[in-house]
């Protein structure tokens, strides 16, 4: 259907992270309505093409206007802050590393503290560089980490500190 | 701004009105509320997609509606739902209107008489 598919292409007037949220939904919610209302005459379809289009128009500008003056904590409330989700692709366990080493325990040497936050950050622009197809990028980080990574077991094993298990 | 309290004193905007009238009863999903809209104003407002998602939206800033996964077979998994909040923000409103209407009923008795 010609009209959903034009809809769907607008909806990318919209901020990324509503469209994360409600694209899906509207563009299925368009569908049904337009399904509707073209068993009607054919003025009240072309009326509510043209409802559909100004709401778009004036809803995508309206988001983002509230995109730029409302606070991020605020805009939390109601659609997902696209940094924090994890990319397609990207495993669960190692995304979730470089949260697990970010909170550091002040009672480790300084040194150990510092091998596991450069092995998290690796691990963050390992997944920074996946998530933008930067594959060569992400071997490099992958390299450096698996070095950072060794490097950080031979430390603990002199502090005699368990092996972090990721 | 703060939560809850969005608009508070001011009145309701008629779509707003709308879709917490219409969510009171029942959750809804989208295009359910489109038609509840419909016929809860005798078809005089058609919400377009867009105005209807944004009016979601910021009430979902606000905490005045929630928006859940339905465990139905239905082909509609989004579906939202009046919060605490909402509810006593839409009885305010409720209230607002009856005392506007007894005032207005007010004057217009004294006027015929």
């Amino acid at each position: 259907m010609l009209p959903a598919r034009i809809y769907r292409t607008l909806l990318r007037l919209y901020p990324n992270d509503y469209r994360a949220l409600f694209a899906a939904e509207m563009s299925r919610a368009f569908r049904q309505a337009a399904e509707e209302r073209r068993r009607q005459c054919g003025p009240a379809f072309v009326g509510f093409l043209l409802s559909e289009l100004a709401g778009l128009l004036i809803g995508a500008s309206a988001e983002w206007i509230s995109k730029w003056t409302t606070d991020r904590s605020v805009r939390g409330r109601s659609l997902p802050d696209l940094r924090m989700l994890r990319p397609p692709g990207v495993p669960r366990e190692v995304w979730f590393a470089g949260a697990c080493l970010s909170a550091p325990d002040t009672s480790l040497p300084e040194e150990l503290i510092d091998a596991r936050n450069r092995v998290s950050l690796l691990v963050q622009r390992m997944v920074y560089a996946i998530a933008n197809h930067d594959f060569p990028g992400a071997r490099r980080y992958s390299n450096e980490e698996r070095q950072a990574r060794a490097q950080l077991r031979r430390l603990e094993e002199r502090c005699h500190i368990e092996h972090s298990r990721d | 701004m703060t939560r809850n309290d969005e608009p508070a004193g001011k009145p309701l905007t008629e779509p707003v009105l709308l879709i917490l009238l219409s969510l009171a009863d029942k959750p809804q999903h989208g295009y359910g509320l489109m038609k509840d809209i419909e016929t809860l104003s005798h078809g005089r407002v058609r919400l377009s997609t867009g105005t209807l998602y944004g009016a979601l939206r910021r009430l979902l800033e606000v905490s005045w509606i929630e928006r859940f996964e339905q465990d139905d077979t239905s082909r509609e998994k989004q579906a939202y739902k009046l919060t605490p909040a909402g509810r006593k923000q839409l009885r305010a409103e409720l209230d607002r209107m009856k005392q506007l209407t007894r005032a207005a009923a007010a004057r217009l008795k004294t006027r015929e008489v």
